[in-house]
């Protein structure tokens, strides 16, 4: 450990190592010279497990080392990333013995010491903008505010990724959100970079991009770089040294990557782990080969070998154009082309039909709108003779399986078995053959001995699968398949792809999205889609007057009319109030400046006003049961709730979420932790929209929905809770990515971006006093003698 | 398992047998911090649903005897019932609550701001069974009372703005359902939502999750 510690000589050396720009940085790197990671018998057992996740793992890593870590799904190479992060127990809890340590400390014990790249893209996204996600590390270290700049420039440089630091991060792809994480890791100066599998969820154009990301990115700061990774292939020549992990968590493996590689090909290929250079595995023959399923499927004899798809298919779309629509916090909508069918497509009985394309070309949307959860702009998708949307939820099922690229928050029943059969259920084939059949399938899919267990306890990998059985066991016609082979071993693909040709075989109709070549192979038919074109931004519009002023005066604006509402006590002196309100109300909406008038003023505020108006009428009727009958205390009962509410209706549709967190933070002197915890919640609840429409169409498909009004409010239940599931786990990973850029200790942080209070501000907080000072002083002018 | 334990999570139990958090009790995680803001994100566009809806049976209601309407109220409290439920640390409850409260907000309901000063309130009431409790219970007695407590804490702010011309009578009794309906649907509804998602493995990091892991180990 000592040798980390004298200052090196020879930061000239090191920085030969590689030229071009960044030559001062790296120098001061090499000085640094440390990420020597020490693990000495580390075994973890979270709570709830039997058994341990890592046993007994005892390995070095000297300082500029790059490793892969290999090994079958579920052996813990993400838990071992966690245990080098010291983040094990961020977001789990269990036993942990043994020792991690990182030149001689605790690891993580320099904010940033450790960078961590998660697989989900967006994960561990913080800000709303490129500029703020990569400072998020920089603020909780307290840089300041001056210094920030040159830092995220150069870690965005040595990602290549060149944008302009106000880029919203939701307008990147998949795989510059995934070089924008490293980015945000590199702007710390990590000793160590652990890569938990950052290209798995990506097309095989942005995966290369991210690993020439990862490249560029370690010629200028080289550091211990750790990567899990499916497809080891095109990693081995950019690293040195190879660690596996076994079914068991222990360490089986370590040395150089190709004398590993040479070595230990059979027990690797034996853990179903994709060797490079080794062609893709045969697919299994699961139907015919499945004694249970044959007898089970046919009724009877051992020899009938076919299992037939019956049904007609008969959905097919016609050229779509199809638009999401996301709904903002503040309640305005966004509406952007996502896909475009150039040509119609109408799967046909025993074949497969291939989506392709990079991320964002919209192939999960076209399957949504075959699914009848997206109705397109432009174009059509029917069932037979009627739009596919119009189907009831039992017919939809008979119609087509869905298995969602999220399989996590679709989950409908509580143990794996009841999973697969939900839609057997939903019409009504349940039988004791159907059951049989059931556990046939999950036996061809590995999935037999977790038939009693809770689906949602499963890993991603495993829970894919169980949504491929749980789509395919009522025989739909059609079968819609979003990236089904994503993160799985040559086994459990091998079982895959089989099941999928011997449903094909057997009459079924499939539409894939994927970038799996193999599978692209497969399809008798291929669609390219392009991604849609994106809309000319719209021109600028003039500025509201009220929208100069800040988030924390227009909240203030909106409570100041408590006061006001409350005051009055004669209907007169209300309506004065509620008068000079609107007068103020006109002024605060009224646009001044360059470009087109902003359009919807009025009707906004009307929508708000609305339910305003029905609480006022409810409050009106209530006070004049109580009161006697006596109309005058019911009209300002009813108006002072109109004054309450009337500023909100205003004002906060104004409030821009992303700027809440830095006023209320450095206005109002706010924790800073919670703070930008709920900035980061405030940033995603936009996409909790979608999420629910995904969870929705889950059940629906699967039969489970309905409109009569039991069903609904189950229905409304169940989607809630799925959606809660799925924003806990993002709680979760966000945590991990949090602490990994240095959030623990960030009770004393720097801030980015500015939150000044200007004279706009002051302006509104002083016109929200006036209603306050009319309805103190109203009544000695109104009520003369 | 015989290796020396560096590190280790001893589970602190309080009363009949919860889980307690880590200690110290206000060493805040980032996984605490996070998830009460995330479930109060999602809860809040909860809320916000259930202000669409409410609108319906409360003109019912308010017809027949207007305190009633506190029945319909405590699907609104359970923001902090379940923070407090699942992380466990001071000032969890009236957190969630108040995120809870923020996110309804923003979209725009009925009620404007005050539903921010509403949060407050009625997270202050949930927190105090919570403290009063020593942050040591959390069955579901426990959740039923800081369910019940955010209701005379939301009746006494709503007697200034809302109910202000209500005899004193109807306020009491608007209090009475309030506690009622904040008792059954943010109480006990909140303690089985909290086990609900513990069941579905997304407590994992917190005490809610690990009862329920270590009572059935796989």
């Amino acid at each position: 450990m000592t040798s980390s510690q004298t200052s090196t000589p020879e930061p000239p050396a090191s920085s030969t190592h590689a030229g071009g720009s960044g030559g001062p940085r790296r120098a001061d790197e090499a000085e640094r010279a440390g990420g020597r990671v020490v693990l000495d018998g580390v075994t973890w057992r979270p709570y709830g497990r039997r058994e341990p996740v890592l046993r007994d793992v005892t390995l070095t890593l000297e300082p500029g080392e790059r490793v892969l870590l290999a090994g079958p799904s579920g052996a813990g190479k993400s838990t071992l990333l966690r245990a080098m992060a010291g983040l094990l127990e961020t977001a789990d809890a269990g036993e942990l013995s043994g020792s991690v340590t990182l030149d001689g400390h605790a690891p993580g014990t320099r904010a940033g010491e450790v960078g961590l790249v998660l697989q989900e893209p967006g994960a561990g996204i913080v800000a709303s903008t490129v500029g703020r996600d990569v400072a998020f590390g920089l603020e909780n270290v307290a840089l300041p505010r001056a210094d920030m700049e040159p830092a995220i420039r150069a870690a965005l440089a040595a990602v290549g990724l060149d944008k302009p630091l106000d880029t919203p991060t939701s307008a990147l792809s998949g795989g510059e959100t995934q070089r924008l994480a490293l980015a945000g890791a590199l702007a710390l100066t990590p000793s160590v970079l652990l890569l938990d599998e950052p290209t798995a969820m990506l097309d095989p154009g942005h995966a290369a991009q991210v690993r020439a990301s990862v490249e560029g990115a370690l010629a200028a700061y080289p550091v211990t770089t750790v990567v899990v990774e499916h497809l080891i292939g095109p990693w081995v020549g950019l690293v040195d040294r190879m660690l596996v992990l076994d079914d068991d968590g222990r360490l089986v493996a370590d040395g150089p990557v190709r004398e590993v590689l040479a070595a230990e090909r059979q027990r690797l290929l034996d853990m179903g782990i994709w060797v490079p250079g080794e062609p893709n595995p045969t697919p299994l023959t699961t139907v015919k080969n499945s004694p249970n399923w044959t007898d089970a499927a046919t009724g009877s004899g051992k020899n009938s070998p076919n299992w037939t798809v019956e049904g007609e298919q008969s959905v097919a779309a016609s050229a779509l154009t199809i638009e999401r629509t996301t709904r903002l916090v503040d309640g305005s909508t966004r509406t952007q082309p996502a896909a475009v069918l150039g040509e119609p497509l109408s799967p046909a009985a025993a074949t497969s039909t291939a989506l392709v394309g990079p991320s964002g070309s919209g192939k999960s949307t076209v399957l949504l709108a075959f699914a009848g959860a997206l109705t397109p702009a432009q174009g059509e998708v029917r069932a037979g003779d009627r739009p596919v949307a119009d189907l009831t939820s039992r017919e939809l099922a008979a119609a087509l399986g869905w298995v969602p690229q999220w399989s996590s928050s679709t989950i409908v029943a509580s143990t794996v078995l009841d999973e697969v059969l939900v839609a057997s259920r939903a019409l009504g084939e349940d039988g004791d053959e159907r059951v049989a059949e059931a556990r046939a399938l999950l036996a061809v899919l590995g999935l037999d001995e977790l038939e009693g267990a809770d689906p949602r306890e499963l890993s991603g990998g495993e829970q894919r699968r169980l949504a491929i059985a749980a789509a395919i066991l009522h025989r739909p016609p059609l079968l819609l398949l979003d990236e089904p082979t994503v993160g799985q071993d040559r086994h459990t693909w091998a079982a895959v792809v089989g099941l999928l040709r011997d449903y094909r075989e057997a009459g079924g109709a499939i539409v894939v999205s994927t970038h799996d070549a193999a599978l692209i192979e497969r399809a008798q038919t291929v669609v390219e889609l392009a991604p849609p074109p994106r809309p000319p931004e719209p021109p600028a519009t003039q500025r509201l007057l009220a929208a100069r002023a800040g988030p924390l005066a227009l909240l203030a604006g909106a409570v100041l009319a408590i006061p006001a509402g409350i005051i009055p006590d004669h209907w007169s002196v209300s309506l004065t109030v509620l008068a000079v309100q609107f007068v103020l109300a006109v002024v605060a909406l009224t646009a001044v400046g360059r470009g087109k008038r902003p359009s919807g003023r009025v009707r906004r505020v009307l929508f708000r006003m609305c339910p305003g108006a029905l609480g006022a009428l409810s409050v009106g009727w209530s006070t004049w049961l109580l009161g006697g009958n006596d109309l005058t205390t019911a009209i300002t009962a009813a108006l002072r709730v109109l004054i309450i509410v009337f500023p909100s209706a205003v004002l906060l549709p104004l409030v821009d979420p992303d700027r809440l967190g830095d006023h209320l933070a450095q206005r109002l002197r706010l924790p800073a932790r919670p703070v930008v915890a709920v900035a980061a919640a405030l940033q995603r609840v936009h996409t909790f929209g979608q999420v629910w429409t995904e969870i929705g169409l889950a059940r629906r498909v699967r039969g489970v929905d309905g409109w009569r009004p039991v069903p609904l409010v189950r229905h409304l239940a169940v989607v809630t809770f799925g959606l809660l599931v799925r924003t806990l786990r993002l709680a979760a990973d966000l945590a991990v990515a949090m602490d990994a850029r240095g959030f623990a200790t960030a009770a004393r942080r720097t801030w980015f971006a500015v939150a000044p209070w200007r004279w706009p501000d002051t302006l509104v907080v002083l016109a929200s006093l006036l209603p306050i000072a009319v309805a103190v002083v109203a009544p000695a002018l109104l009520t003369r003698p | 398992m015989a290796a020396p334990t560096t590190t280790s999570t001893p589970a602190h139990t309080g009363r009949g047998g919860s889980i307690l958090a880590t200690r110290p009790l206000m060493g805040w995680r980032t996984v605490d911090i996070l998830t009460i803001a995330f479930l109060g994100a999602a809860l809040g566009i909860a809320f916000w649903g259930w202000g669409v809806f409410y609108n319906g049976p409360l003109s019912a209601i308010s017809f027949a005897f207007p305190p009633m309407q506190g029945l319909l109220t405590g699907p609104w409290f359970i923001a902090g019932v379940v923070g407090g439920l699942v992380v466990r640390r001071p000032g969890a409850a009236l957190f969630c609550e108040v995120v809870a409260a923020l996110v309804s907000m923003i979209p725009g309901t009925e009620w404007g701001a005050t539903v921010l000063v509403s949060g407050i309130v009625q997270g202050l009431g949930t927190e105090l069974v919570f403290a009063l409790l020593g942050y040591r219970a959390f069955g579901i007695a426990a959740a039923v009372l800081a369910g019940a407590m955010a209701g005379p804490f939301a009746a006494f702010y709503e007697s200034f703005t809302w109910i202000a011309d209500w005899s004193f009578g109807w306020k009491l009794a608007y209090a009475a359902f309030l506690a009622i309906s904040g008792a059954v649907i943010a109480g006990a509804g909140g303690w089985l939502l909290t086990r609900a998602l513990a069941a579905a493995g997304a407590l994992n990091a917190f005490p809610p999750g690990q009862e329920q892991r270590e009572s059935r180990a796989v």
